[in-house]
């Protein structure tokens, strides 16, 4: 979503009625890439994605714990530095800090970076909710011998710290008991507060008062803190108080400088509190090894890192075939099984229609490519656990940025071949309002993961043993349609420089084989479920269509598909698609798999698909080019469209973003399809 | 005192200014990237460098290298 200051992007007040004594409401909050989601995980007994970098998690997410007759609601907050917040995931969670008011935030501090996260500690203690530290990943805290005294830094903060494993569950009993504690206490705790210097402190009793006697304040922050985040510079704040008309002394009446003097001086005297507290908390026993510089030395070289790169992309596109191949012979084997199964036993033709073309002609075309979608989850899962990804991004910054993207776009992108849908959440992590909008334009022609059934059915049949280059092919033309396309948006609509790339890099880890094999289960099975209801209810209208009316031929022109499929047609004529093509197209904006189930509902089953395409007089090579590349460009699903629109916050850029990806799809695979004709004419 | 993307690969360095003051400089701060800190070059790619300050690696882009400015350390 595309906020702008003053809007808020989470309204809680629904919560707050009818709740009981024993119910607590609590808040993970912290740094990026600390843990949050492992540990809500954990708490929770969920699954959602976790990954190693900054950004991962972009809006809040709800579980449940039941402890004896406690009943703890978690939410899981995207990762921020601080509560200033200037881009939209970074929003959600200081609106849900600032104004949902739960019982207690827990923050999760990374226990190998304690300095850094303790600047946030800082800003959290002053908000008055009680709070508990979680010192994370204390595994890895002892493998690189730092030790951490609990004790003393309880003792300096005044709140409860409790050393946990949120990746093996080490310490999460404690966790909660100490959460339920501190809420079951009705007192606030009395934590360490920032000491301000004498003139910060005099400009915040005075703006307090002002607004303690001039304004009901949003989210019951208090004078004093609403005061401080003022001097802080928050801008949504401050607007919001300017549209009441108020005229806030000391921030209205000095000049820029001054209050970004002070913005200054609070910042530094947060860091100075963390550093003091680090200096007699933590110790760190060993001497530092830093191999991780090395790999970075070669793998972000200014010569050798986009190579790098894009082998690692080759080889997992690779991957993605061979290894799924073993797979995919197993399961038409299961299909042809079952097809014979059918013949031989005597049924009412209408029935065995139903079985044979419908069920397993529509579903089992698309069951078929399974493997290579749980191959090629797996290997995201991988990319996205090591670390590279983040590196990754800063070797394409440059690349990116000259044709007018932000280097962070690329995570968005790469995640994008998995599935569109979270890659345009992903955009929330992108400060600008324009990188953003260029980016969900640009996400729809990274080839998801759905449209692969499309491109193995047709390549496998009309390309044979140049299927393989054809599909990277697709890839890669989806890639340079993109980068087009942002071309253009940057030259025409949106014209300035993308905004500077500034990010953090996580720590290289091992990617653990148990958690990328959950996580591929997970993400395979979403796509089960997905063939199972979307795909199969698609598929079965489809049935539905080429069976009536009643006595004509099944899948003929006659029939209702027929009848439809030609009356669309003619717009597609220029393309050379036939009319069981475009019904493919139009049921594909369900889901892009449903393209394949359509065909394999209208062509005689999965057995009889690719021998029946192979057999049509009207399909030719190159018209099978067009239609891929149609496929690839021409509609987000319906789930992506939903989502375009909710981060978009507009019709406008919706209609847009799809408008522009139907208008490229239609020229592009026109020019495939007269470009194609020459080449194998010549 | 020299912008941060004019240094080389190993290089250690103090910084001694952020320029300008709008939401990115205010975002290196909230990274800890503020003055008196020091900090390691540990690539440098064109004008993009990642830095190391503590346990933290930041890769900055060339536009942001370039508001950081910085005084080598020996
Ligand atoms: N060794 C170890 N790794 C952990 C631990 N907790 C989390 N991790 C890893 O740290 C990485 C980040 O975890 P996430 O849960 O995605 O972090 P997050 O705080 O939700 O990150 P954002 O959503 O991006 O803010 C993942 O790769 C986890 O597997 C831990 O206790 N020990
Ligand atoms: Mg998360």
């Amino acid at each position: 979503m595309l906020l702008e200051p003053g809007q808020q992007a989470w309204c809680w007040s629904k919560h707050k009625n009818e709740r009981n004594m024993n119910d607590i409401r609590i808040l993970l909050a912290g740094n990026p890439n600390v843990g949050k989601t492992t540990l809500f995980n954990s708490l929770c007994g969920v699954h959602q994605h976790t990954g190693n970098y900054p950004g991962v998690t972009v809006e809040i997410k709800e579980g449940k714990r039941q402890v004896n007759e406690h009943s703890i609601t978690v939410s899981d907050l995207p990762g921020t530095y601080s509560l200033s917040a200037f881009t939209p995931d970074e929003q959600v969670a200081r609106d849900a800090l600032l104004t949902s008011r739960p019982d207690a935030v827990v923050q999760i501090i990374d226990a190998t970076n304690v300095e850094r996260n303790l600047f946030l500690t800082t800003q959290l203690l002053e908000i008055g909710i009680p709070v508990v530290i979680a010192l994370n990943m204390c595994d890895l805290a002892d493998e690189q011998g730092i030790t951490i005294d609990a004790e003393c830094l309880e003792k300096n903060l005044k709140v409860p710290v409790v050393r946990i494993v949120a990746r093996t569950g080490e310490g999460i009993e404690e966790l909660v008991d100490t959460i339920i504690r501190v809420t079951s206490s009705k007192t606030p705790g009395n934590p360490r507060e920032l000491e301000y210097s004498h003139s910060i402190a005099t400009h915040v009793t005075e703006i307090g008062a002002f607004l303690g006697s001039h304004t009901s304040l949003p989210g019951n922050l208090s004078p004093q803190y609403a005061a401080i985040r003022l001097l802080e510079g928050d801008e949504c704040l401050e607007k919001t108080l300017h549209d009441q008309g108020l005229v806030i002394p000391f921030i209205d009446t000095s000049d820029p400088a001054e209050r970004d003097g002070i913005a200054e001086d609070i910042l530094l005297a947060r860091y100075h509190l963390a550093e003091e507290i680090t200096t007699c908390s933590v110790r760190c026993t060993m001497g530092r090894v830093m191999p991780a510089d090395l790999i970075d030395h070669v793998l972000t070289h200014r010569i050798f890192g986009i190579p790098i790169f894009l082998s690692c992309m080759w080889f997992a596109f690779q991957l993605t075939f061979s290894a799924a191949n073993p797979f995919l012979v197993g399961i038409e084997q299961i299909f042809g099984y079952f097809t014979e199964v059918m013949n031989s036993i005597d049924m009412d033709p209408f029935v065995r229609s139903f079985l044979a073309d419908g069920v397993i002609g529509g579903v089992g075309s698309v069951l078929v490519f399974v493997p290579n979608i749980f191959i090629m989850f797996l290997l995201l899962s991988i990319l996205e656990d090591t670390g590279y990804l983040a590196r990754a991004a800063f070797v394409m910054d440059r690349l990116m940025h000259s044709i007018g993207l932000h280097g962070r776009s690329f995570i968005p992108f790469l995640i994008g071949f998995g599935c569109n849908v979270p890659a345009i959440m992903a955009t929330r992590t992108l400060q600008s309002r324009a990188d953003r909008i260029i980016t969900i334009i640009t996400i729809p022609f990274m080839s998801c993961a759905a449209r692969l059934p499309v491109y193995i059915l047709f390549a496998g049949v009309f390309f044979g043993a140049a299927a393989g280059n054809v599909i990277f092919f697709l890839y890669v033309l989806g890639i340079l349609v993109a980068v087009l396309s942002a071309l253009i948006f940057r030259r025409l609509v949106f014209k300035g420089e993308p905004s500077p790339f500034i990010m953090e890099l996580p720590p290289y880890r091992r990617p653990s084989g148990y958690a990328a094999a959950l996580h591929m289960w997970y993400k395979g099975r979403e796509y089960l479920k997905r063939a199972g209801i979307v795909i199969f209810g698609g598929v079965l209208v489809v049935w539905a269509l080429a069976t009536l009316p009643a006595g004509v031929e099944y899948g003929s022109a006659e029939s209702l598909a027929g009848i439809i499929g030609e009356a669309v047609q003619p717009l597609f004529a220029p393309l050379g698609f036939n009319w069981q093509l475009v019904v493919g197209l139009i049921f594909g904006f369900i889901a892009k798999e449903v393209v394949v189930g359509s065909l394999g509902t209208l062509y005689g089953g999965e057995e009889m698909l690719e021998s029946s395409l192979a057999a049509d007089p009207t399909l030719t090579p190159v018209v099978a080019l067009a239609f891929m590349v149609f496929v690839l460009l021409y509609l987000p699903c319906v789930a992506a469209l939903g989502v375009i629109r909710q981060e978009m916050g507009s019709w406008r850029w919706t209609g847009i973003a799809i408008g522009w990806g139907i208008l490229m799809a239609y020229i592009v695979a026109y020019i495939a399809l007269h470009a194609g004709s020459f080449i194998i004419g010549a | 005192m020299v912008p941060l993307s004019l240094m080389r690969t190993g290089d250690k360095a103090v910084v001694r200014a952020i320029q300008g003051t709008g939401h990115l400089a205010k975002t290196l701060g909230q990274l800890g990237i503020i003055i008196g800190i020091e900090l390691t070059v540990i690539q440098k790619a064109n004008q993009s460098v990642i830095v190391r300050i503590g346990e933290s690696r930041y890769a900055l882009g060339a536009g942001a290298a370039s508001m950081v400015l910085v005084e080598a350390q020996k």
